[in-house]
């Protein structure tokens, strides 16, 4: 150490720093750096060399080529039309792509309104329905989903009964109607005038949000409260219903009709649909159930309190105090568990929908080959899909960050 | 006007509706209208629903019958558990030798043993009894699961695996009865007072030492028959993968971990990358990966078996799952440990393995509990791409000739066995959770 004896200088002369090359962690760090680049450069090298080299032994071809070729194949369930040995496997990959989405979406919805209902069971203060409530929970998270897809596809959607004895979910109406081929119901033709009634109702929703804005403006004024539940209802179905039965009723509804064997017309969902979706949404809703739980519980006893003595009535203590105070809490892991039902549909190649996976990862590769490009595509949807999804996280934990003080 | 009383007044018992039964009951069951009306609507679900089950799990339940056909002559609407009971030891062995089973209890009852002393308040050197389990018993278990001829470097690790567990029960138990640790005991043998610790540690390397050698030469006498692995399968099955996906996870995920929370740009983005890329897909496009992919990264006539692909499969996927868990624990260290570490001339590593890691794997435990429920749910998939595992027996049950068409009582019987170990292990992780918190606020 070169600590000068001067008084003078020696405010102003530092040690100077010793490069030891091997001990300093700069080197170290790029050391370290370069390593790792180089392990994983050869394990990338070899492993890619060895696929190179069993490619060309077992004389299959790669590339992205096979995704114009017809396919010989056809889903039985698509929301866009296709057609065996004409469309190709890429329009496979869409069709897939849409199922998983479809019954993805529809579960995702209806197991967030299932979880809150029974996550607000679960905090009931009836101290049987919150342990009915919280048998749900422990069932369902404590059986492996395959199994439960399983039991809902042998043990009740195989059982229902054939179609001369349909099961009538409408009470008698034969809107509504179950059997081993699906859940048939009714599907809405459109009008030619019918997007004039559609065009009404984003005006009425417009001017219902201009009229939430402006009740809050004045409430912050003002303090007085200007009630918008009654008027935003009625105007949200008197102008949307004005204008369709001033356009004529451009509106007529396709219904199942039971001709010979089957039932024509309507729309169908297969029995592996109606079973995923079911699955999917019972299980799903026992992890929202208990993160709604978590939630609102986080909220501190002290703002209950508080909200309870400047007098604001129960309804508006959950709806003003607690509920915007627990959303924090309970958003990010919804939003993770939406991201996990996407995951879970996968396995509806157990019960044989034709989900992305299940029509491109069994049937492509079994017909076509090219596992590379398949299993690199199928992984691919699911990472933009996570990407979407934590992109979306990010937003809303920004955003309330901002909130928070 | 205040008023002084001097006399003391008798302490007013609580309401009745505090304290009797009917109080209790008024007050969680019939405390309004609405409340009333549920717990009637309530009673009466649970009602039908105990009801229905009750009926056809146990009281028209069959549950001795040659096969399908006789379940249903002697009635009709009950379940068929007779089916499930001719199973049982398929849904628990798989196809295992029925000559060799006793191996795998034998391995279980090791695992067993090996772990108890875990639980045990008195036994000292927790860590090294969990890391030898990690680390050696694979080999023992292994070795009886799989069988065969022994390597040389089986032999040597089958003895070492045996010599821990001995010396590990003696352990255990001196522990248990004297609070004391094994070389501790060794040195109040002799009748010296304050031998020092590196006599103590030599006497113990030679007592183990010679453990070693007297075991070598009486493993090399024995051996067990090769049961290959398309004999396994059950919920034996389900275990050895769960197990070694849960095992391999925990370094793996603590490694990938600090890299994700390393100062190297490099480490950070692979890291980062490896657990995403393994996060965002589900388990099965893995496991279809595992057996389609891995096939063709070999090099030319080495051929992995579905096994090993399968278990390689779930480690690196368990891996990417374990590494945000222990990411979640190391969250939980405040900056202050890292900097008084540092501050006491502690290196990267020694901060984290002395300082760091201590605290932040006791926030992890309740949470890895969690991770290898997850992990044993998870592992049920194996049976779609063709492991027989316990899903995979219990649904061949109804493809077997005298049970045909039995499916119903199989999944309601896996469900139940299922739901057994994870309700266990995630109340065991809520007590742990409480018993290991620290944070004495609300």
């Amino acid at each position: 150490m070169a600590v000068s004896n001067n008084s003078k200088e020696s405010a102003h002369i530092r040690p100077k720093e010793q490069f030891d090359f091997l001990h300093d962690e700069r080197v170290r760090s790029v050391f370290y750096q370069l390593l790792t680049v180089a392990a994983v450069g050869l394990a990338g090298w070899y492993l890619i060399s060895n696929t190179a080299q069993n490619l060309e032994a077992r004389g299959m071809q790669t590339g992205f080529g096979f995704l114009k070729v017809a396919a010989g194949f056809d889903s039985y369930f698509k929301l866009i039309p296709n057609e065996a040995g004409v469309g190709t496997y890429g329009r496979i990959f869409i069709i897939g792509i849409l199922n998983t989405l479809y019954v993805s979406f529809l579960a995702i919805i209806a197991s967030t309104i299932l979880g809150f209902f029974i996550g607000v069971l679960r905090l009931s203060n009836n101290w049987l329905v919150s342990k009915v409530a919280l048998a749900y929970v422990e069932i369902f998270r404590n059986t492996p989903f395959l199994i439960q897809v399983v039991f809902w596809y042998i043990g009740v959607f195989s059982l229902l009964p054939k179609v001369r004895s349909s099961i009538d979910l409408s009470g008698g109406a034969e809107l509504l109607l179950l059997n081993n081929r699906g859940l048939y119901m009714p599907w809405p033709i459109l009008g030619d005038l019918f997007w004039m009634t559609g065009a009404a109702l984003v005006i009425a929703i417009i001017a219902v949000v201009i009229l939430k804005r402006w009740a809050h403006k004045r409430q912050d004024k003002t303090g007085k409260i200007f009630p918008t539940f009654i008027p935003s209802v009625a105007f949200l179905i008197l102008l949307p219903g004005t204008v369709y039965v001033m356009t004529g009723m451009p509106l007529g509804w396709d219904l199942p009709k039971l001709e010979g064997f089957n039932f024509t017309g309507g729309a169908t969902l297969p029995p592996s649909f109606v079973t995923l979706l079911v699955a999917l949404s019972i299980y799903h809703a026992s992890y929202t159930a208990e993160m709604v739980r978590a939630g609102i519980l986080s909220v501190n006893r002290g703002q209950y309190d508080a909200a309870h003595s400047i007098g604001l009535r129960q309804g508006r203590v959950m709806s003003l105090v607690i509920i915007p105070q627990a959303m924090p809490a309970i958003v990010p892991p919804m939003i993770s568990n939406w991201m996990s039902t996407i995951k879970n549909s996968s396995l509806a190649i157990a019960i044989g929908y034709p989900d992305l996976v299940s029509l491109f990862m069994q049937t492509s590769l079994n017909q076509a080959g090219y596992a590379i490009e398949l299993v690199g595509m199928t992984m691919a949807f699911y990472m933009v899909v996570s990407l979407l999804i934590s992109w979306l996280l990010n937003i809303y934990n920004e955003r309330v960050q901002l909130v928070e003080r | 006007m205040a008023t002084i009383k001097t006399m003391k007044k008798n302490a007013v018992t609580a309401p009745l509706s505090e304290i009797s039964v009917l109080g209790w009951i008024r007050k969680n069951l019939f405390s309004s209208v609405l409340n009333t009306l549920l717990t009637f609507v309530t009673v009466y679900i649970i009602y039908t629903t105990l009801k229905g089950v009750w009926s056809w799990g146990i009281v028209d339940a069959v549950w001795v019958a040659e096969n399908r056909r006789e379940c249903f002559a002697i009635n009709v609407d009950g379940a068929c558990w007779a089916g499930v009971i001719a199973w049982l030891d398929n849904i628990f062995y798989g196809r295992y030798p029925r000559e060799e089973l006793w191996r795998i209890n034998l391995g279980i009852f090791f695992l067993f043993m090996w772990m108890v002393p875990l639980w045990l308040p008195r036994v000292k050197a927790k860590i090294s009894i969990g890391m030898t389990t990690v680390f050696l018993y694979p080999f023992l278990g292994g070795y009886l699961f799989a069988g065969g001829e022994k390597g040389i470097f089986m032999q040597v690790m089958l003895t070492a695996a045996v010599v821990c567990l001995l010396v590990n029960t003696i352990h255990s138990i001196i522990g248990v009865f004297s609070g004391r640790s094994l070389p501790e005991f060794f040195a109040s043998l002799s009748n010296k007072k304050n031998i020092c610790e590196k006599t103590q540690r030599n006497i113990f390397f030679g007592f183990l030492a010679i453990l070693f050698v007297l075991i070598y030469v009486w493993q090399m006498s024995w051996n067990v028959e090769r049961v290959p692995w398309t004999k396994w399968g059950g919920l034996f099955l389900t275990l050895v993968i769960a197990g070694i996906g849960i095992a391999s996870a925990l370094p793996g995920g603590i490694v990938l971990a600090l890299g994700r929370r390393s100062r190297m740009p490099v480490i950070r983005v692979f890291s980062t990358a490896f657990i995403e890329l393994f996060r965002s897909v589900p388990i099965i496009t893995v496991l279809f990966m595992a057996t389609t992919m891995f096939p063709l990264f070999m090099p030319q006539g080495f051929v992995l078996n579905k096994l090993v692909q399968v278990i390689i499969a779930v480690c690196l996927f368990n891996a990417a799952y374990m590494a945000e868990t222990v990411r979640g624990g190391l969250q939980t260290i405040p900056q202050g440990q890292f900097e008084g570490a540092h501050t006491i001339g502690l290196g990267y590593w020694q901060t984290m393995g002395l300082v760091v890691m201590p605290q932040a794997l006791k926030h992890m435990i309740p949470n890895i509990v969690g991770n290898f429920i997850t992990v044993l749910k998870d592992t049920t998939l194996v049976s779609i791409i063709g492991l027989f595992d316990v899903l995979g027996m219990l649904r061949s049950i109804g493809k077997d000739l005298p049970w045909l068409g039995l499916h119903i009582e199989p999944l309601v019987f896996g469900a139940i066995l299922f739901f057994l170990i994870c309700f266990t292990m995630s109340k065991y992780s809520r007590h742990l959770e409480a018993k290991l918190s620290t944070n004495h606020h609300n």
